[in-house]
């Protein structure tokens, strides 16, 4: 590779060459200066407000980590719990349910047909996630379609009660919300695994069991990244399902957030932010340190540009 | 072949289940949509009322016109960002920039970035709206993009390479047609998430409302209207036909 | 193959233009035609979270006035209300804010709003309500001003209490029902610390489980009491849901999921237009009263004749068409002059219309007579409620 690629650079001059590169460079750190631009200061900011004093209704800067206190010996740490739980079974779960429907999609189905599959998976995502949730609501309450046609059919007496305003109905509502998203990633890295590869390993002797968990799932490594960030990261941060399909104060940490704000406690509100976002950061941590590169770049993790 | 063919037919009745679980919520918004008083028959007055209220009408300008601009600006960026992770040398501190807006919860990144702007004396408008979807939406996209490019083998680029390409002819011609899906379904998400996005938005709107913070308000304090549920089927059954004709489309286009 | 490949790709990036110019064309087209239509000397912005749209039509003020109204729908909860005010630019933008009243300490502190000079409104000395229950001296003062001075403009009165199936559970008449064993697991409470919390507070006080002093402004040892007794009510079982929208809570009774309910008025108006049989009761602890009122945001750049137009919405906004139409629309009581103009214009409001604002009007004003508590929305130990009530949720 690299002599091809000098005897192709060596027909620019070198300045010239480098002002490229240079350019180049520019040019793929755009997006890196459109997060840092709009994000880094508001991010900044908000962790200081969380050691910061408060001043009336509004903040001062000095030290204090009362309200990393506050929280943590509080009753909110339950809901920080509580979220962490949630967001890892349903990221769990809908892993296992979209892998298959991935799976299939990818292998099994002609191509064009599998693309209007996931879109008609998409589809449904027009409409707004807070209608979507009230026909949940509706689809699940005592006097609801399910719960009648659960006593018609006679498979229970009467209605069955846990069926929303619950921790079933909430991770259902999840799931309904993230599920899709995490279908399409996986199956984009599983329909990208050529099938003399899958071959190869059959040819030797590991049979389809063994071929899938040593070949095929770590090649699809980078959709599952995609797809346990999405689920994990969607339903930790949730405001609405959790409010409309839970139970008696069934909350995740969005709505403990905006609780603390609706009494004006920017600095409560920052300091728990700032634990949501330490957590998330280990969670990428813990991947970074799990996996290597190739579970997030490919098979592109080592080539030298 | 027995079992391969009942194999086949039960996967597809559980793609066809899972279908059904994120569909069955569509139900009821059309159902409400076409009835007024129980027992009254079904009307579509609740459509025919849909051009009646100037805000939703507003929101609804500005919900498309925001779509568009993330749907199409937020892909490019995505697919830099991807590239950026192979080529800067420092593949996990980008993914973790570019992962950046995800780990924020909502409404503390609505109300910092509102704070933000507020600083630069930047007027809250489609723009500001805009900016912040796409911020939203960019792990998003390149996430799908980065799983997309994961299955490129780089051996075609070496291939191209060896026929005399440079890099930009070797990935426009080589690598970008293997990985055309995967920007669309970036586009794709973009759009929906655009569609879905209210906490963050509530805060840099200023005078504007979207569907979403039309929807948000109204559903907090005096309820949903059915002319919003007409407009969510509307919604649903236009796309419907949109995919059923794309579908036809490259059906055809791939027989050829 | 690669051709092909190339063919297919070029052919769906043109359907993507094709896709996005019309979508473009359709955007700039209405841009267009909304600055088009803008010929008026400029708009005031009125930011209100869903009671103040008297359904789009704001022609009856334009039209004298020759000022626009810019309605934007903001989310009706403290957070979202002060955070665009303070965050969102909401300053610079929005003229009027219209949200429940009661919230002039944090807003007056944080100087977002200004005080109102009644003199400049015309229907105020003729709004009878204002005179009988919000004027300086009266308990209802507290809803619309802070420290002697007027900041808010009362565009609706209201007094609540819960709602009940009563083929479910027959006649009720104490706040005590919605912690009655008898309706376990068929309860829903409000989300909301300063209201339940006072509902509770009162039936406590009346029934005298708990020594409280003022349910409208309790201590703190009276918060961690009523809330330990939500609590203990909580773990036997005995609510359902706690709801936090309107939506949540129509539904719940539409539906029948729940019997008894602490709500407002506008549920059980909307549960018995779909057929369902709910009653809005009248508790012997008396109703909790509370108003809408219309803020000034403070803005120093706003201009004189901006100002003038504030004020004139604001005085419109005290008038008897919109009155009777926010009447009709929502429910609620909102000024005097509303049932005179219904009764006497029956081209813009039916006889069956006029007689359902006046119906309105005097089922409020009859619980206003009955009596009851004034709502405190930012209680002395607002912090305490807060936590409390996080307390209370995670148990």
């Amino acid at each position: 590779m690299g002599a091809f690629q000098g005897s192709i650079a060596g027909a620019l001059s070198s300045r010239a060459r480098r002002l490229r590169r240079l350019g180049r460079r520019a040019l793929l750190a755009l997006p890196l200066l459109f997060v840092a631009g709009l994000l880094f200061v508001p991010l900044g900011q908000m962790f200081l407000w969380s050691v910061w004093e408060r001043a009336g209704f509004w903040v001062r800067p000095g030290f204090t980590l009362a309200w990393y206190r506050t929280f943590v010996t509080g009753a909110r740490l339950t809901v920080l719990e509580r979220s962490l739980v949630v967001a890892a079974g349903v990221t769990v779960l809908g892993l296992l349910l979209a892998y298959p429907i991935a799976y299939f999609l990818a292998r099994h189905v002609r191509r064009e047909f599998s693309r209007a599959i996931l879109l008609l998976f998409t589809v449904p995502f027009l409409v707004n996630y807070i209608i979507r949730t009230f026909s949940w609501v509706y689809l699940l309450s005592r006097t609801g379609p399910i719960n009648r046609a659960l006593v018609a059919l006679g498979i229970t007496d009467r209605a069955v009660d846990w069926l929303l305003f619950s921790d079933f109905a909430v991770c259902l509502g999840l799931l309904s919300s993230y599920m899709p998203f995490m279908i399409y990633p996986l199956w984009a890295a599983l329909e990208g695994i050529e099938q003399p590869v899958i071959e190869a390993s059959w040819l030797l002797g590991a049979p389809p069991p063994r071929t899938f968990f040593s070949v095929t799932l770590p090649l699809s490594m980078p959709g599952v990244f995609a797809a346990v960030t999405f689920g994990f990261v969607g339903s930790f941060g949730e405001g609405a399902v959790p409010i409309i399909l839970g139970g008696v104060g069934y909350q995740l940490m969005g709505n403990t957030i905006t609780s603390a704000l609706d009494v004006l406690n920017y600095p409560l509100a920052a300091a728990m932010s700032s634990v949501v976002v330490m957590a998330m950061l280990l969670f990428l941590v813990a991947w970074y340190l799990a996996f290597d590169l190739r579970a997030v770049l490919g098979k592109i993790a080592h080539w030298r540009f | 072949m027995r079992v391969r063919r009942t194999s086949r037919a039960a996967t597809w009745g559980y793609v066809g289940l899972a279908l059904l679980f994120l569909y069955m919520p569509l139900l009821p918004p059309l159902g409400f949509s076409v009835t007024a008083r129980p027992g009254d028959g079904l009307t579509l007055r609740w459509y025919r009322e849909l051009g009646s209220n100037p805000l939703l009408v507003g929101g609804i300008e500005n919900s498309l016109l925001v779509a568009l601009v993330v749907g199409l600006v937020t892909p490019p960026l995505a697919l830099l960002a991807a590239m950026a992770v192979r080529e800067l040398g420092v593949p996990r501190l980008v993914v973790l920039v570019v992962l950046l807006p995800l780990f924020i919860p909502g409404v503390s990144l609505g109300l910092a970035t509102a704070v933000f702007f507020r600083a630069l004396d930047i007027t809250p408008s489609v723009w500001t709206i805009a900016a912040v979807h796409a911020l939203w939406a960019l792990p998003f996209a390149f996430l799908v993009i980065l799983a997309v490019m994961a299955t490129f083998d780089p051996v075609y680029l070496e291939a191209a390479y060896v026929q005399g390409a440079n890099r930009w002819r070797a990935f426009v011609d080589v690598e970008l047609p293997m990985i055309r899906h995967g920007i669309t379904g970036a586009g794709i998400f973009a759009v929906i998430l655009s569609f879905n996005e209210t906490v963050r938005t509530a805060l840099v709107q200023g005078a504007l409302n979207t569907v979403q913070t039309y929807i948000w308000a109204t559903f907090l304090q005096v309820g949903l209207s059915p002319t919003l549920h007409a407009l969510m089927s509307l919604l649903i059954v236009l796309t419907l036909a949109l995919v059923s004709v794309l579908l036809i489309v490259t059906s055809r286009g791939a027989a050829r | 193959m690669r051709d092909e490949a190339v063919q297919a790709s070029r052919r769906e990036f043109l359907g993507q233009v094709a896709l996005g110019s019309a979508a473009a064309l359709l955007g700039s087209g209405a841009v267009l035609h909304r600055s088009l239509a803008e010929a008026a000397k400029g708009a005031v912005t009125l930011a209100d979270v869903g009671v103040g749209d008297p359904g789009g039509d704001w022609s009856r003020f334009s039209a004298p006035s020759d000022w626009d109204v810019k309605l934007v729908a903001i989310g009706n909860a403290p957070s979202a209300v002060l955070n665009v005010l303070m965050a969102g630019g909401g300053t610079q933008i929005y003229d009027i804010v219209n949200i429940v009243g009661g919230m002039q300490k944090p807003l007056v502190d944080s100087n977002l709003i200004v005080p109102i000079d009644t003199e400049r409104l015309s229907n105020w000395s003729k709004d009878t309500y204002i005179r009988d229950y919000l004027a300086p001296g009266k308990p209802g003062f507290d809803f619309i001003g802070y420290q002697n001075k007027v900041y808010g403009v009362p565009t609706v009165l209201q007094g609540d209490s819960f709602a009940y199936l009563p083929d479910k559970t027959g006649p009720l008449d104490s706040y005590g029902a919605m912690f009655d064993p008898k309706w376990k697991g068929f309860v829903a409470l409000e989300d909301n610390f300063t209201t339940t919390g006072q509902k509770t507070a009162l039936y406590l006080q009346k029934a005298k489980l708990a020594s409280i002093k003022d349910p409208a402004n309790m201590t703190p040892a009276e918060i961690k009491t009523v809330t330990d007794f939500l609590i203990e009510k909580k773990k036997a079982g005995q609510f359902r849901v706690v709801w936090s929208s309107f939506e949540q809570a129509v539904n719940l009774l539409v539906s029948q999921e729940v019997y008894v309910m602490d709500a407002w008025e506008p549920m059980v108006f909307a549960a018995k237009k779909k057929g369902v049989n709910a009653v809005y009761a009248q508790p012997k602890e008396g109703y909790l009263l509370w108003a809408m009122a219309a803020y000034i945001v403070r803005n120093p750049k706003r201009s004189k004749e901006q100002e003038q137009a504030t004020y004139q919405l604001l005085n419109f906004m005290l008038d008897g068409w919109y009155g009777a139409k926010i009447s009709l629309l929502r429910g609620y009581m909102t000024n005097p002059a509303a049932i005179a103009y219904a009764k006497a214009n029956a081209k813009d409001f039916s006889a069956a219309e006029a007689q359902e604002v006046v119906a309105i009007n005097q089922n409020v004003e009859q619980k206003f007579r009955l009596g009851g508590t004034w709502q405190n929305r930012w209680p002395t130990h607002v912090e305490t409620y807060e936590s409390e009530w996080a307390r209370f949720k995670a148990a």
